[in-house]
C-alpha cells in the first residue's frame, strides 16, 4: 500500500514536471461530496431497493400461486405483478455497486434480454441448468418471466395448457419457480447489503480515486445510460449496431405493451438521481446538479446541468411519441426509434465528457469488446 | 510522441550538420514527405500491392470459415493453402489467384531463409490448429465445455457464444492472432522492410538510375517498400488515406492500441514513417529511408505486445468475476498475440523481442493441464509483467 502511494506521488510529481496545462492534476475540490452520497444512499438508493424488494416478493407470491393453480385469474395476477416489479427495478439497475456489483453483476440475474428460447426449453425439458452460470444469464430474471408468462404459447389458452396439461408441465413449473426464487433470493441479499453496512461504507468513501463511492457511481451511472438504457432499450432494436433492425430485441418483447412504458420510467430514474430527487417525493438534495451548479460549469453560457436536463426532456419527448411496443414502432417507421435514439445520445457525450471531466473523476470502462 | 518528434529533431541535426562533408551526394538530397501515400511517376502511380491485399482477404475469409461449423477440416485447410484455381473462396478473385496465406507464414528472408526448420514448425503448429477446430470444435459445437472438452460457453450478461476446445482455448483467435505476426508483421519488417531485401542484387544501382520493372512503372526498390505497406494498409477502402479498422488483423489491431491514450500516436507514427521512407527512396536518400524502418520496426512490434499484455489482464479480470467464456476469449487473443511476439523486430538489431523458444515456453505455460481451466492469475501476471518490461511499457499502460 505504502509502495503505491509513493509510487503514485513520484507519478504525480512526474506529470506535474511534464504536463504543460493548468489541470489540478488528481486533487479535487471542495465540494461536500459526503452530503451528495448521502442524499443519494438514504433518500434514493434505499428507498428505491426497498420499493423493490416487496414488489419483487409480491410478485413470487402471484406466481406461486399461479403455479399452484393455473388458471386464468392467477396468470392475470402474475402478469400484473410482473409490470408492477418490473417497472419498480427500473430504479435500481443503474445501482450496480456494493453487493449487487461483487454478486458479479446483479443486474445479469434480473434483466438480460433478449432471453435464448432455447435454452429455457432445454432446461424445462431436461431438468439440468444452473442459473448461477453465465451460460444463463439470458435465460432468467423479467425475460425469462416475460416469455413464461405471455410468450410460451401463442394463446392465453395454450400458455395455461403449457403449466397444467403439458407433458411438460412439470418442468415449465419448475423452471418458473427457480427463476423468481433466484431473482427474490438475490435481491434480497442486496437490500441486506445496503441496511446492514454497506450504506456507511459508501457515505465515507469520500476521496477521489478510482474505487471510491462517487468515482465509481458515476461511471455506473453514465454506463447504464449508455448500455442499459440508450443501446439495449432503444439502439439495438432501431439497429443501430447492426446491418438491419432487430425488432425482437425489445425489453418486454413477449408482453409486446410495455417497452414504451418500461424505458420512461428508466429515463426518469435517470433523471431522478441526475437532480438528486428523493425516491419518495419531490425534495432534492445534493446531486450531480448541484456539483455542477456549484463548479459553474458552463457551455455556451448555460448551465451544464440544465444542457442535459433540457436533453433529457427532448428525449423523453420523442420516447413519448413512439409506439407503446417498440417492436411495432421499428417496423412501421424505425426513423422515429432512430430519433429518440439520438437525442438520448447527445447526453451521453454531457455526460461522458463534459460531466466527468468537472467533477474530474476518469471514465473507467471501454465501450466495446470487438470480436 | 514527443521522444520521437525531438528524436528525428536531433537526428536530422545530426545528419545535418556532418552532411557538408560527406561525399555520397545521394544523402544530402532532401526527402519531404508527401501529405498521403500516393507516388507517381510521369503521371502514372508508382504504387502497387495486389499481391497483399489479395492475401488478408483471403485471411478475413479462412477467419469467417474457422467460426462455421458447416466447413470440414479440408475446406479450412484449402482456404489456408490455397492452390490457383481451387474453389476454396466465396470470392472467385481469390480462388484465381496464385497466391497462398500458409506459404508466406513465418516466411521473411531475415528470419527463416536459412530457417526453415522453424518455419514449418509455425505452420505445421497453426495446420493442427485449424484440423482441431474442424474435427473436435465443431464435432461438439452444441455441448456445453467443460474441462478437457471442447464446446460452447456463453460471455456474461447474455454475450457471446465462445467455442473452444478443451484446454478452454478459441483456435480461431489463435490462428487469426499468429496471423498478425506471423504473415502480416513478419512480411512487413523482417522481409520487405530489410535491407537484403530493398538492397537486393542491383536495386539500389537501378534505383538511383531510375531503372523500371518492365511493363511497370515502379523501380524494384519502391515496390517491395509498397509491399511492406500492404500488409498494413492493403484491405482499406483508400489505402492511400487509411482510416484503420479495415480487417480483422494488424491494421485493426494497430487501431486499438492506437486509441489507448497510453499509445496514442502510435498509427500517425507508422504511417508518417512509411510515407516518408517512400518519398526517401525517391530521393535516393537511403539514410533517412532506413531511419524510418527502425521507427517502424519499433511501432508495429509494439502491437502484439500491448494487445499480448491488455488481453492477459482482462482474462486474469473475467476470470476473477466469474465470466469465464469472457476470460478464455481474451486468453485465446493473448495467446495468438504472444506467438506472434516471435516475429517482433527490434530496432537497430536482426532480432524480435521474443525468440521462437521463449513464446513457445509461455505457451506451454498457459496451455499446462487443462490449459485455460487452470491457469493461475499469478502465471497470467508474470507473464504480462515480462512482456512489458521487455518493450519498455508498464503493464497498467496496456491493461486499460
Amino acid at each position: 500500500m505504502i509502495k503505491k502511494i509513493i509510487l503514485f506521488s513520484v507519478l504525480t510529481l512526474i506529470m506535474a514536471c511534464s504536463s504543460s496545462d493548468d489541470s489540478k492534476g488528481g486533487s479535487t475540490d471542495d465540494f461536500n461530496r459526503s452530503a451528495l452520497l448521502i442524499n443519494l444512499a438514504d433518500n434514493i438508493i434505499i428507498p428505491a431497493y426497498k420499493d423493490f424488494g416487496p414488489k419483487l416478493t409480491t410478485l413470487k407470491d402471484a406466481i406461486e400461486a399461479f403455479v399452484e393453480t393455473p388458471n386464468q385469474s392467477n396468470l392475470d395476477t402474475a402478469r400484473n405483478k410482473w409490470l408492477t416489479a418490473y417497472k419498480a427495478w427500473q430504479h435500481v439497475e443503474m445501482f450496480n455497486i456494493g453487493k449487487a456489483e461483487s454478486l458479479n453483476e446483479y443486474y445479469y440475474f434480473i434483466n438480460i434480454y433478449p432471453v435464448t428460447v432455447s435454452d429455457i426449453e432445454n432446461g424445462v425439458t431436461t431438468g439440468t441448468y444452473d442459473l448461477n452460470t453465465p451460460n444463463y444469464h439470458d435465460a432468467q430474471g423479467f425475460p425469462a418471466l416475460d416469455y413464461l408468462l405471455n410468450g410460451v404459447a401463442t394463446d392465453d389458452a395454450g400458455i395455461l395448457a403449457k403449466f397444467s396439461s403439458d407433458a411438460k408441465a412439470q418442468g415449465y413449473k419448475k423452471y418458473l419457480t427457480d427463476v423468481i426464487n433466484q431473482m427474490d433470493d438475490l435481491t434480497q441479499q442486496v437490500i441486506a447489503d445496503w441496511t446492514s453496512g454497506y450504506r456507511d461504507q459508501f457515505v465515507n468513501s469520500t476521496q477521489n480515486t478510482a474505487t471510491s463511492s462517487l468515482n465509481k457511481f458515476v461511471n455506473d451511472y453514465i454506463f447504464y445510460y449508455e448500455k442499459g438504457l440508450r443501446a439495449n432499450k432503444i439502439g439495438i432494436p432501431a439497429g443501430i449496431f447492426s446491418t438491419n433492425p432487430l425488432p425482437e430485441k425489445v425489453e418486454g418483447y413477449y408482453n409486446q405493451e410495455v417497452s414504451k412504458l418500461l424505458t420512461l420510467e428508466a429515463l426518469n430514474a435517470v433523471q431522478d438521481v441526475f437532480n438528486g430527487k428523493a425516491f419518495n417525493g419531490s425534495e432534492t438534495g445534493a446531486s450531480f446538479k448541484t456539483y455542477l451548479e456549484y463548479l459553474k460549469v458552463d457551455r455556451d453560457g448555460k448551465n451544464l446541468s440544465a444542457i442535459i436536463n433540457t436533453q433529457y426532456d427532448l428525449a423523453r419527448t420523442k420516447i413519448e411519441g413512439l409506439n407503446s411496443n417498440f417492436s411495432q414502432q421499428v417496423i412501421s417507421d424505425n426513423s422515429k426509434m432512430t430519433e429518440a435514439y439520438d437525442a438520448l445520445q447527445k447526453a451521453v457525450v454531457y455526460l461522458k465528457l463534459d460531466m466527468v471531466q468537472a467533477f474530474n473523476i476518469s471514465v473507467d470502462y471501454v465501450d466495446a469488446d470487438g470480436d | 510522441m514527443r521522444k520521437i518528434l525531438l528524436g528525428i529533431a536531433i537526428t536530422s541535426m545530426l545528419f545535418t550538420s556532418c552532411s557538408s562533408d560527406d561525399d555520397s551526394t545521394n544523402q544530402n538530397n532532401s526527402v519531404e514527405a508527401p501529405v498521403t501515400y500516393k507516388f507517381m511517376r510521369d503521371g502514372k502511380s508508382t504504387v502497387s500491392f495486389a499481391g497483399q491485399t489479395t492475401r488478408i482477404k483471403m485471411a478475413m475469409e479462412l477467419r469467417s470459415a474457422l467460426g462455421d461449423n458447416s466447413k470440414t477440416a479440408a475446406d479450412l485447410q484449402g482456404m489456408f493453402a490455397h492452390i490457383e484455381g481451387k474453389s476454396d473462396f466465396s470470392d472467385a478473385d481469390l480462388n484465381a489467384s496464385d497466391k497462398s496465406i500458409r506459404s508466406k507464414v513465418g516466411a521473411s528472408k531475415d528470419y527463416f531463409a536459412a530457417n526453415t526448420t522453424g518455419s514449418n514448425k509455425i505452420k505445421s503448429l497453426m495446420d493442427s490448429w485449424i484440423e482441431e477446430q474442424a474435427t473436435t470444435v465443431f464435432a461438439s459445437w452444441n455441448a456445453i465445455a467443460t474441462a478437457g472438452t471442447a464446446g460452447q460457453l456463453q460471455q456474461a450478461g447474455g454475450g457471446k457464444m465462445r467455442y473452444v476446445n478443451g484446454k478452454g482455448l478459441e483456435l480461431d483467435q489463435a490462428v487469426s492472432k499468429t496471423l498478425i505476426g506471423g504473415l502480416m508483421i513478419d512480411q512487413m519488417l523482417n522481409h520487405y522492410l530489410s535491407t537484403s531485401v530493398l538492397d537486393e542484387s542491383s536495386n539500389i544501382a537501378d534505383n538511383d538510375n531510375g531503372v523500371l520493372n518492365e511493363g511497370k512503372f515502379y523501380t524494384t526498390m519502391e515496390h517491395k517498400w509498397d509491399e511492406a505497406y500492404g500488409y498494413l494498409y492493403g484491405n482499406e477502402i483508400d489505402p492511400s488515406t487509411p482510416i484503420l479498422n479495415a480487417d480483422s488483423f494488424l491494421n485493426t489491431y494497430l487501431k486499438q492500441v492506437d486509441s489507448d491514450v497510453d499509445f496514442a500516436g502510435t498509427a500517425s507514427s507508422v504511417y508518417d514513417a512509411l510515407k516518408l521512407g517512400r518519398a526517401a527512396i525517391v530521393a535516393k536518400n537511403y539514410k533517412v529511408r532506413d531511419e524510418q524502418i527502425q521507427i517502424i520496426r519499433e511501432k508495429i512490434s509494439k502491437v502484439p505486445a500491448v494487445r499480448a499484455v491488455h488481453y492477459l489482464q482482462e482474462g486474469k479480470t473475467k476470470m476473477a468475476a466469474g465470466d469465464t467464456a469472457g476470460a478464455f476469449h481474451a486468453l485465446s487473443e493473448a495467446y495468438g498475440f504472444i506467438n506472434s511476439l516471435q516475429f517482433t523486430r527490434q530496432p537497430n538489431d536482426k532480432v524480435p523481442y521474443f525468440t521462437h523458444v521463449e513464446v513457445t515456453a509461455f505457451m506451454e505455460d498457459l496451455m499446462a493441464g487443462n490449459g485455460f481451466w487452470e491457469v493461475k492469475p499469478e502465471t497470467l501476471d508474470a507473464m504480462a509483467s515480462l512482456i512489458a518490461a521487455k518493450f519498455g511499457f508498464t503493464v497498467d499502460a496496456a491493461a486499460n
